[in-house]
């Protein structure tokens, strides 16, 4: 009796696994995200995934969208192209995802790019690097990103910021990481900043795997900057100015906000440490700031509630395409979705996130810079949201 | 002036990593591959018990050099002791994998997180003026001071103490060691154990002055070709070789491009290669071994 009990149980069982999960697949929105939840970078990219994974618990227990669950396909990289690549094939021929993502080291890019080309499916960037075919005015049918940073834009607001900032004579130092995509930013700022009058001073590209910063710093240091510029990986941006305060160096710097940034001005505590970015910090304290600690503490998720943003509003975006994408979906539909998003993002960014037919990035950016104020004992607003236009 | 700080600073950090890689080398003949983890665990260790028993630095550094002390031993009598009498290769390709392990679990356990275990030993990380134009941190100080005694209490020991001989004997031949009663085990493990003790320590040292993620281990690779400059064999060898290799790197930063600082270690290593394949200090026969 308890045998055939135990069968009858095992059967149904098997029954459910072969026959109702598909049923449960196909009635969803499925999105493929091939993300670096381990290997190098992943201290950037898990959080994006750790955001997604409590967004869409969220939306899946409200009922889903217009009606259908959204299943993650989520699959970890390891930041490795061929992983990424496997990754992109699987989702595609075998998942049949309408839509697939990317949150990894640009070298990842490359094999899923071709994939979205070849197979014509849409591929959203969120929180990795954002690539060039993004960009407006002929962005690539199938590349979407809303990731915070933006190569050739993020400069074209630091280095005016800089120079309105400094009193006196501007000896402006730069920093960048030994990487394409930095150094590329610091020799475009470097233009920027020299057709604007300013004197650079020194200019250094550090290595990924350095012990010591100090070198670099002292030669910034020693050029004389009374001002540095670091648009890098934050591990790079941030350890180059502890580097040049160990060497006693009394100047500003101004670097890029990325998600590790609000935590770490609380923890160096210096006025004198400017962050500038396109995402609004939790020390604002808006409604949406609020929901989002309340769902983290709720959720206990692995990584601070400070380091989601990045990861929320592409959740947010994320969301916006499939409520404007017809059942039943398709990744033509999906694309004629995302070719006219507008996405409110309730305060987390200056203004709405807008795609057009030949802008993938957005139209426009909105800046803002943040630092430690003492008098205080808080992070304070230096400059509100500053809009740039993207054209 | 300040040039001359940061190639003392970087030179103690490349002994302190590479001591580990001679020591395991001349006991065992083993390369090991997954140095730089063992010093990322190192600062994790730190870390983790830095939160445990907070603003206790003292005691936190204390535990924390057991339980690297410790890792190193587990290694060998849990994976490395199975390798004895293997080919050198089959052992080299079992430390890779155990890097690919250590990597996992470092994430895992500790996620991909930037970590700062000075906040949890309220501590400073302060700078001195040394001279006029020179500055040196408390962890930079911190990390010559400790090369400085790791080196003399190692020769100390390897000269004048019974295990210290035993330890040579081992390494030179094993099996006539082993054929008067000394332990090869025992000694292999050792070697292990004051590898990832040093290697640890250097990780901790680095986590208080410069921040721990689980990347870090790219560092005790870097400092690869200091071990071969040196000789694979020669402790003595690693002082040197990481002077000629941290000061060939600052000088090309200050007077090159800090971007070709990047490539100034394997110029040195060609160099090397060209004219002493074995390395400064090493023995000249144990290139055909590697």
């Amino acid at each position: 009796m308890m045998k055939k009990s135990l069968f009858g149980i095992v059967a149904l069982a098997s029954f459910m696994a072969l026959f109702l999960t598909p049923a449960f697949a196909g009635d969803a929105y499925l999105v493929g995200f091939s993300v670096a939840v381990t290997g190098r970078g992943s201290g950037i990219y898990a959080p994006v995934k750790d955001a997604f994974d409590i967004y869409f618990k969220q939306v899946n227990a409200r009922g889903g969208i217009n009606g259908h669950p959204v299943k993650l396909i989520i699959k970890d990289n390891a930041a490795e192209p061929s992983k990424a690549a496997a990754h992109a094939k699987k989702f595609v021929t075998q998942d049949k995802v309408i839509l697939f993502m990317n949150a990894a080291l640009s070298s990842t890019y490359a094999p899923m790019v071709q994939v979205a080309k070849r197979y014509n499916v849409p591929l959203f960037f969120a929180g990795a690097v954002c690539p060039d075919a993004v960009y407006p005015p002929k962005a690539d049918p199938n590349l979407y990103c809303s990731t915070a940073f933006g190569a050739k834009y993020d400069s074209r607001f630091a280095i005016p910021f800089i120079k309105n900032q400094a009193k006196g004579p501007l000896k402006l130092g730069l920093a960048a990481m030994n990487i394409p995509v930095s150094r590329g930013e610091i020799d475009f700022a470097e233009e920027l900043a020299k057709g604007m009058g300013i004197e650079v001073a020194g200019k250094v590209a550090i290595p990924p795997p350095t012990p010591d910063y100090t070198p670099f710093a002292t030669k910034l240091k020693s050029a004389g900057a009374n001002w540095v510029y670091a648009w890098a990986p934050w591990g790079c941006e941030v350890k180059t100015f502890e580097a040049l305060r160990k060497l006693g160096w009394k100047g500003k710097y101004l670097a890029y906000a990325h998600i590790q940034a609000e935590d770490d001005l609380a923890r160096l505590k210096d006025d004198d440490f400017y962050v500038f970015g396109t995402n609004a910090f939790f020390a604002d304290d808006t409604e949406m700031h609020k929901k989002i600690r309340a769902i983290s503490v709720k959720e206990k998720t692995i990584y601070p509630y400070t380091q989601l943003t990045e990861g929320w509003i592409a959740a947010m975006v994320l969301e916006e395409i499939l409520k404007k994408t017809p059942w039943p979906p398709t990744p033509e539909k999906v694309r004629t979705a995302m070719n006219q998003i507008k996405v409110d993002l309730e305060g987390l960014k200056g203004g709405p996130l807008v795609w057009t037919k030949g802008n993938h990035f957005r139209t426009v950016n909105y800046y803002r810079v943040y630092k430690w104020d003492s008098k205080k004992n808080g992070i304070v607003i230096v400059k509100d949201w500053s809009p740039l236009k993207v054209e | 002036m300040q040039i001359v700080v940061n190639v003392i600073v970087l030179a103690a950090l490349y002994c302190l990593i590479c001591c580990g890689y001679v020591l395991i080398y001349r006991a065992s003949r083993v390369l090991n591959l997954a140095h730089g983890e063992l010093m990322t665990i190192g600062g994790y260790f730190l870390f983790t018990v830095a939160i445990g028993l907070g603003n206790d630095p003292v005691q936190s550094f204390l535990l924390a050099f057991i339980f690297s002390l410790a890792l190193g031993f587990i290694v060998y009598f849990f994976l490395m002791r199975f390798m004895a009498g293997e080919s050198a290769l089959a052992s080299v390709l079992v430390t890779v994998a155990l890097g690919i392990l250590l990597r996992g679990l470092i994430t895992l356990i500790w996620t991909s997180q930037y970590r700062h275990p000075l906040q949890h030993l309220g501590m400073e990380n302060s700078s001195h003026q040394i001279v006029e134009g020179a500055v040196i941190s408390t962890f930079g100080i911190a990390m010559v001071i400790s090369t400085v005694l790791l080196y003399l209490v190692l020769f100390l020991c390897f000269k004048f103490t019974r295990w210290g001989l035993r330890m040579r004997a081992v390494g030179e031949n094993p099996i006539l060691a082993s054929q008067r009663g000394i332990s090869l085990h025992m000694y292999y493990a050792l070697s292990w154990g004051i590898a990832a003790f040093s290697v640890g320590l250097a990780g901790m040292i680095q986590a208080c002055d410069s921040g721990l993620d689980p990347d870090m281990f790219v560092i005790g690779l870097k400092a690869f070709p200091v071990v071969l400059v040196g000789g694979l064999d020669s402790l003595g060898g690693v002082i040197p070789a990481a002077f000629i290799v941290a000061l060939a790197e600052i000088l090309t930063i200050h007077y090159i491009s800090p971007q070709a600082s990047e490539v100034a270690p394997f110029v040195v290593l060609i160099s090397m290669l060209l004219i002493r394949p074995w390395g400064l200090f090493g023995t000249k026969e144990e290139l055909e071994r590697v």
